[in-house]
């Protein structure tokens, strides 16, 4: 765990602002929670100062009356760094991190389409996987989706 | 050779016979692409919603079904992830053979990319012998799983099946064979002029850009960067076993090749050294049903880079939340920077190096955006009108 709790300290001290927890379950596993004012400076730093140059994927996560949206980034010697931000439903917008990595604009787009997040100041945010016509708040990862619901409104595209 | 004006060139989804469609809407001037955009989901399933409806050794079924061809990628993934929220550890026998499926997985994935590669350049007799010498290792997961292709040998807290000595034995015989085999195909696609002709400096991808565009796998490392799971965050028996990470920096279709062909011949030496050291014992434990509240980050090394699931538990006996990310959709963003910038014939090749399921191809529209016009066209006569 040598590096790995290295590194979460060194986390735990240069976004102690906006850090909400930071925990590392295992080694090379770091989970990190921060407050959404300050996310996309904090994600600049974990790419310029702390090497975080990878993003494996983004995941959004239905919490009830907010959701969640976990960026998933590597750097070197392999250490996995989840950071999650809590987003309210009723304002449900986070800054694009697209400009700082371009491989995030389709990872921002698969979360848009399937929990309704808007990603602002990505300029493409059209459908990707959902078919043609797929009508507009219908994101099927909410929790109150059914899958038969689903299913229904699949079969007429 | 430019004129000046574009036309739009939408390519796939649908092909009745192979898996995996993908649509690109290309952007043409004269036979260059100037512009790509992807649209995939056409085989979309919904999943990770479906995983969360179900119970976890359900799930254990549904996660070996998301992909036909490295399904033992996705459940080392999904047990490793469960089993991390469980608290438990696969016992060391299992970890061996977990290792030993995932190296015949690569090898039958790599060699069955090497002959739809060779078949995209139009090298048919490069194809027809590898998907014969492929059948070697089909056999061999057949034997050892009864299955070819969704060998079920994952469990949560371990695998289904052992290993018998007399099938270590088949396993070493068949593997030397095969190694030739892959001898022949490395001398082949490096000396054979109209392989050649085809793959170097084709479909370039710079060290930097495959960076910037977080491409995974094979991609990656046939652009310099000497990157991979399997040594950088060790799993299963990876920790405890020698091994080469393969890297090229030709940054091009032929060092893609390379890189594969290579990686199998390392893959032959993984499996051999895991014959040899693995440990007698236990092949599973048994785990309970309802999983606690957590969450976990589970990575592998898929044939095509990167694997990574995202699971949440909430203390019973259903996921949360269950996230998936396959290394076809992180290739994507590299794959259309590469794709700019390539004549018309060199796409079919250049989708294939990132070794995507080929599905895509089986027709296209050409839409003439100016006279108002669309026509189709078979793969066939694609093939007859962009052969070089």
């Amino acid at each position: 765990m040598g590096q790995t709790s290295e590194v979460t300290e060194e986390l735990r001290a240069a976004f102690k602002d906006s850090m909400i927890e930071v925990k590392a379950p295992r080694e090379r596993r770091i989970f990190m929670r921060i407050k959404k004012v300050a996310f996309q400076e904090t994600v600049k730093r974990l790419i310029n100062d702390f090497g975080f140059r990878h993003l494996s994927t983004i995941t959004g996560v239905d919490l009830g009356d907010q959701v969640e949206v976990i960026y998933h980034f590597a750097r070197e010697g392999a250490i996995e760094l989840s950071v999650g931000v809590a987003l309210p439903k009723n304002t449900l917008s986070i800054s694009t991190v697209s400009g700082l990595m371009p491989a995030a604009s389709v990872y921002e787009r698969e979360v848009h389409e399937f929990l309704g997040v808007s990603f602002e100041g990505n300029p493409n945010l059209s459908p990707l996987v959902l078919p043609e016509g797929w009508p507009k708040n219908v994101y099927p990862l909410r929790k109150e989706r059914t899958f038969e619901e689903l299913r229904q409104i699949g079969a007429t595209k | 050779m430019g004129y000046g004006s574009t036309v739009k060139v939408p390519f796939g989804p649908q092909h009745p016979a192979l898996k995996e469609p993908e649509n690109f809407l290309f952007e043409v001037d004269g036979d260059i692409v100037v512009n790509v955009t992807p649209r995939i989901g056409y085989v979309h399933r919904g999943i990770e919603k479906a995983l969360e409806l179900r119970s976890y050794i359900q799930d254990l079924y549904l996660a070996e079904r998301i992909c036909g061809i490295c399904s033992h990628a996705h459940t080392t993934c999904y047990t490793q992830g469960i089993e991390e929220l469980l608290g438990v550890e696969a016992p060391p026998r299992a970890k061996y053979i977990r290792t030993i499926i995932a190296e015949l997985e690569r090898l039958h994935s790599h060699s069955l990319w090497v002959g739809v590669a060779a078949h995209e350049v139009g090298f048919d007799t490069l194809f027809m012998y590898t998907w014969r010498d492929r059948e070697a290792v089909m056999e061999l997961l057949e034997a050892i799983s009864g299955n070819r292709v969704h060998y079920a040998m994952n469990t949560i807290g371990g695998v289904r099946r052992d290993i018998s000595a007399e099938k270590t034995d088949k396993i070493r015989s068949s593997l030397d064979f095969f190694e030739k085999r892959v001898q022949e195909y490395l001398h082949v696609i490096r000396t054979e002029e109209s392989f050649l002709k085809r793959t170097a400096g084709v479909g370039l991808l710079k060290k930097q850009e495959a960076l910037d565009f977080c491409a995974v796998g094979p991609t990656l490392r046939a652009s310099g960067v000497k990157n991979d799971v399997r040594a950088d965050d060790p799993y299963a028996a990876y920790g405890e076993i020698p091994f080469e990470v393969i890297v090229d920096d030709e940054c091009d279709v032929l060092g893609r090749t390379v890189v594969r062909c290579k990686e199998m011949l390392e893959s032959i030496n993984i499996v051999r050294y895991a014959l040899d050291k693995m440990p007698d014992g236990s092949t599973r434990v048994r785990v309970p049903m309802a999983v606690p509240a957590g969450e976990a980050v589970s990575r592998v090394e898929a044939p095509r880079g990167e694997l990574i699931h995202y699971a949440k538990s909430n203390g019973t006996t259903k996921p949360e939340r269950y996230k998936v990310r396959s290394p076809t959709l992180a290739n994507i963003p590299a794959l259309c920077k590469t794709l700019v910038g390539a004549h018309l014939a060199d796409i079919p090749i250049i989708l294939a190096g990132i070794d995507p399921c080929f599905s895509c191809m089986d027709r296209m529209v050409f839409v003439d955006v100016a006279k108002d016009r669309n026509w189709v066209w078979t793969m066939q006569q694609l093939k007859r009108n962009t052969s070089r």
